[in-house]
């Protein structure tokens, strides 16, 4: 259910009108997708999902509760109130509680797409369609998913505050499969602007990696200069700023804690050409225009020129250490290079090409150690040419560790993996020295 | 297919001060009344919304079509060391339509349970189908749907939604309370609630209700070197489960608390683990997440049709391997059910309307993969009569996709201790709790972790290790167990966030395992030395 800003307003208002605490926090989030999902050249589970969540956070000094809800009648709301209030007066109180910010300055926001909110399901169909006519062509098998969505969320407070964002989202990943199951190709990544994502370009990505997958060569695990396309370097990525954060970096307990106490900010952690930040008026991946408690997101740099630069820092930390807040990132770019794939390819003695990850998980969260698995295309670099696939691996490597070891970069593009950490992010295809793959996958 | 990193509920837990007191039941009563206040349908409206869906999903031409009104209620509560860190309750609220229309699926959902939203909602869902019949190259086709008129509702004894919010921050605190007091630098603590209410109704003219609950206790501490700079964190080993507040209580959390803090202590001076073959013995605790991802995912029917290629993958376990596959040892018996008494699986009808308590099924026997799990629509392309009850949607906003049942590795019948299992190894490691995981998207390769390793020499148990993970193919793996515990050592984990689909859906499920020791498996040393 998408709630306009004034519509939104109002119930707030209602909200904070029947608020008998001393302070209080509004906060409503609404959706209406269309997908089409298919497998196998076929349709399978297509859905028009509507969603809407209500929550209320209710402060008595220094005591605090919530509640949410999907009811906006009238009955609904001031229950919603009675019992945030209720959970509040039965809470202790929190010696680290921050009453709610007052007004705020934001960015104007830039994700939304109107022609892409009156994206209907045919149009949808018609561009999966001529993918699934293409691979059953080649005797493939298709599989996918293209989900069109749009998203308003609102915050507000006691203390006069009130922000409205809303923004369109598109989602398509495909993947091509060969019926005899040797050879698998994959493509996907996200945008706001239905009109820029180019579904039928990454068919043929995925049906062109499907067939040059086939029967895969079965290597031997080791070290090995990797070409790591957009969506693994997402997903270590995001992995990687997930762990960022100030308190726990200061309490001893981070990657990013230093030998003796502190933090490491100001360090060189990573090589010199890595830069990573966030802006939400960024053209490419614009995002969402406010932060943790309602403040404006805003540029903020993670990683220039290999120095740690900023943490997320809560308002709460900020004033114990007597630090600025920094708020957690709506959106992620890691800054890109200027080498192309095809430049990368050429200059690999021997190397592998990986299209994607799966199934990543922490192993140590002191180096943030990460394992996880290639999928849907492997290829093996020889003198500077792709010379056959090769069969998948388990990884054992630390994106603390790997983006020390980085050779080239091309240009940053929208990306997504399916470790995403919910935000827009962009990043360089990399190349990158010394990765290590410690076991043979027989998945394909 | 996978459990989510992020939202892993951790735990530790558990208090004596189990008493309800007075104050708290009221209170606890006065904020169901509350909520319940605001269910404004009773059955006969429900049931009056589903006969509109119904009505209209027919009239659009849908040879099929289902309506699922559900009602989540929640409670979360995080205390970290001796400070609230959040209180909240929630009640999520809607209804799906589902149709089948010329052999194509379309859904839509609504959260605004009224009958012109019903209506309209159906439209959507026959509109959605339509625009989608040009890519179904092949039509959905489906068994007799069973028809079913029951109410079910999950056995309990204290509802955790009747126990006050000040009672559980109380015994959540005193958790924390025991591990800060144990030597912990850092400790968290969460309990999660949530009460499950489904109506269904479909157009072959089942009505069924049912309710459950789950309560999911998580909590970790922490202990820092702050010299050396290194950190080193245990986990609870309490599981989530479809439970009362009862078991809740029944949990040692205070004792255990205790206990996590020294050997967090205990992990930072451990022997570093040499890397190699060793033979495991893994703890229950340990074992139903491999279970979990070595057998519960791999015979799941929708992946061996391709239905999950683009997301959760596929499975090396393919149709033409029914009947004759060797997954294991002769000792590996596993059964699938929706029966087991706190199992966040057990459930009296699947999402599909097909009755799933006491319909119990071998999926592996004496080593032998006998069934995979099944929706509707599915058996009978393997040539099998019908869907075997393993349909779940996480969502009053989500299609019904094949999920597990409760999947468990049956206890030996012989006598054979925990100790027993230690006697015939030589070299070895013992692994307690679960750490991090992974398995490829066919099931083949997996690495997991864990919370407590222990040397195993010329059959006893050792010291500490650190830094162990063990990797594994899945038949190997299972072909290499030699000895199982009996069925005093069972214990039912489960994970409440195994991710699936696309959008992705969130389900909660249990595994009963016993100790188990398998042969020569590799294990990792995962220290990186290279990072500072």
């Amino acid at each position: 259910m998408i709630l306009s800003e004034a519509d939104a307003r109002s119930i707030t208002n209602k909200i904070l009108a029947l608020s008998k605490a001393d302070s209080c926090i509004v906060t409503l989030d609404g959706s209406e997708e269309r997908h089409v999902r298919f497998a196998q050249n076929m349709a399978t589970t297509n859905g028009s999902p509507s969603s809407l969540d209500i929550g209320v956070e209710s402060h008595f000094g220094k005591r605090s509760g919530s509640a949410s809800g999907t009811d906006l009648s009238d009955d609904a709301l001031a229950a919603l109130v009675a019992a945030a209030e209720d959970t509040a007066k039965r809470a202790p109180e929190n010696p680290e509680f921050m009453p709610p910010v007052g007004p705020q300055t934001y960015p104007t926001g830039s994700s939304f797409s109107t022609a892409t909110q009156g994206t209907t399901s045919d149009m949808l169909a018609s561009a999966i369609l001529p993918v699934l006519q293409k691979a059953q062509a080649r005797n493939l098998q298709a599989s996918g998913f293209l989900d069109i969505g749009t998203a308003f969320s609102s915050f507000a407070n006691s203390s006069g505050l009130f922000v409205y964002d809303q923004g369109t989202e598109v989602l398509h990943t495909v993947t091509a499969r060969t019926p005899d199951g040797t050879g698998s190709g994959w493509a996907g990544t996200t945008h706001f602007d239905f009109s820029k994502m180019d579904v039928a370009a990454m068919g043929a990505v995925a049906i062109d990696k499907a067939i040059r997958s086939q029967k895969p060569a079965r290597l031997e695990p080791g070290k090995y200069t990797v070409i790591l396309e957009p969506s693994a370097v997402s997903d270590l990525l995001g992995i990687l700023i997930s762990e960022f954060d100030q308190r726990a970096a200061d309490e001893g307990r981070s990657f990013a804690t230093k030998k003796g106490g502190g933090s490491l900010l100001g360090e060189n952690v990573f090589g010199k050409n890595v830069t990573i930040y966030s802006d939400p008026n960024d053209p490419l991946v614009p995002g969402a225009i406010y932060s943790d408690d309602g403040l404006p997101a805003q540029r903020t740099a993670w990683v220039e020129g290999g120095v740690l630069k900023n943490l997320p820092r809560s308002r709460y930390w900020a004033q114990k250490t007597k630090g600025a807040t920094v708020p957690s990132p709506t959106t992620l770019t890691m800054t890109g290079g200027t080498t192309s794939t095809a430049d990368m390819i050429k200059q690999t003695k021997r190397g592998l090409l990986i299209t994607r990850f799966w199934y990543i998980r922490e192993v140590d969260p002191q180096t943030v150690l990460l394992t996880g698995l290639t999928r849907d295309g492997v290829f093996l670099i020889e003198d500077g040419a792709i010379t056959r696939p090769s069969c998948n691996f388990r990884f054992n490597e630390s994106p603390v560790a790997m983006l020390n070891k980085v050779i080239a970069m091309g240009p940053s593009v929208r990306a997504y993996g399916e470790e995403s950490i919910g935000i827009p992010v962009a990043v360089p295809t990399l190349l990158v020295d010394g990765f290590t793959l410690s076991s043979v996958s027989d998945a394909v | 297919m996978r459990v989510n990193r992020r939202s892993f509920l951790r735990s530790v837990g558990g208090c004596a001060c189990a008493t309800l007191l007075p104050s708290a039941l009221f209170l606890g009563e006065r904020n169901a009344a509350a909520i319940e206040a605001a269910d404004k349908l009773d059955l006969t409206g429900k049931l009056h919304l589903a006969d509109v869906a119904l009505v209209a999903a027919k009239a659009g031409g849908a040879s099929y079509a289902d309506f699922r009104l559900c009602r989540y209620q929640t409670e979360y509560l995080e205390v970290r060391e001796h400070r609230l860190e959040e209180s909240s309750t929630g009640i999520s609220a809607g209804f799906c339509v589902r149709v089948l229309l010329d052999g194509t699926w379309g859904y839509a959902s609504s959260p605004l349970a009224t009958e012109d939203e019903v209506r309209r909602t159906t439209l959507r869902a026959i509109e959605v189908a339509k625009a989608s019949q040009p890519l179904q190259l092949r039509k959905f086709v489906l068994e007799d749907v069973p028809s079913h008129q029951d109410r079910w509702d999950m056995p309990m004894k204290a509802d955790p939604f009747l126990v006050g919010t000040d009672e559980k921050i109380a015994h959540m605190l005193a958790i924390n309370e025991a591990a800060m007091k144990a030597g912990a630098d850092y400790a968290t603590m969460s309990f999660a609630f949530v009460r499950e209410e489904k109506c269904f109704a479909s157009s072959v003219g089942s009505r069924i209700t049912q309710s459950r609950v789950r309560s999911m206790p998580d909590g970790e501490v922490t202990v820092v070197d702050k010299t050396t700079g290194k950190f080193a964190t245990r986990a609870t080993l309490a599981a989530p489960r479809g439970s009362g507040y009862d078991y809740i209580l029944a949990y040692d959390f205070i004792g255990e608390a205790t206990k996590a803090a020294h050997q967090a202590r205990e992990k930072l001076k451990a022997k570093p683990v040499a890397p190699g073959e060793y033979d495991l013995v893994l703890d229950p605790t340990n074992l139903f997440l491999t279970i979990h991802e070595s057998v519960g995912h791999p015979t799941e029917l929708d992946r061996a049709l391709g239905w999950e290629a683009n997301f959760a993958g596929t499975t090396f376990c393919t149709p033409d391997k029914l009947g004759k596959l060797r997954y294991g040892s002769e000792l590996m018996h596993i059964v699938a059910d929706r029966s087991q008494e706190g199992g966040l699986s057990t459930v009296g009808y699947d999402d599909d309307g097909v009755r799933s308590v006491g319909t119990e099924f071998d999926i592996i026997k004496d080593g032998i993969f006998l069934n995979y799990q099944t929706a509707i629509g599915q058996a009978q392309l393997i040539g099998q009569p019908r869907s075997n009850g393993c349909a779940f949607a996480d969502s009053w906003n989500s299609f019904p996709i094949q999920r597990m049942p409760n999947v468990s590795l049956q206890p030996n019948k012989k006598k054979c201790s925990l100790h027993d299992l230690f006697s015939e190894i030589k070299r070895g490691i013992y692994i307690v709790g679960h750490g991090s995981w992974s398995i490829d998207q066919q099931r083949h390769n997996f690495q997991f972790g864990g919370q407590l390793f222990y040397e195993i020499k010329d059959g006893k148990l050792g010291g500490m290790l650190r830094d162990v993970a063990y990797q594994g193919s899945t038949v190997e793996f299972w072909n290499s167990m030699d000895g199982i515990g009996d069925k005093s050592t069972y214990f039912l984990g489960g994970a409440p966030n195994c991710g699936k689909g696309q959008p992705e859906q969130t389900a909660p499920v249990s595994h009963g395992a016993v100790p188990a020791r398998f042969r020569q498996v590799t294990v990792l040393n995962t220290e990186r030395k290279d990072i500072a």
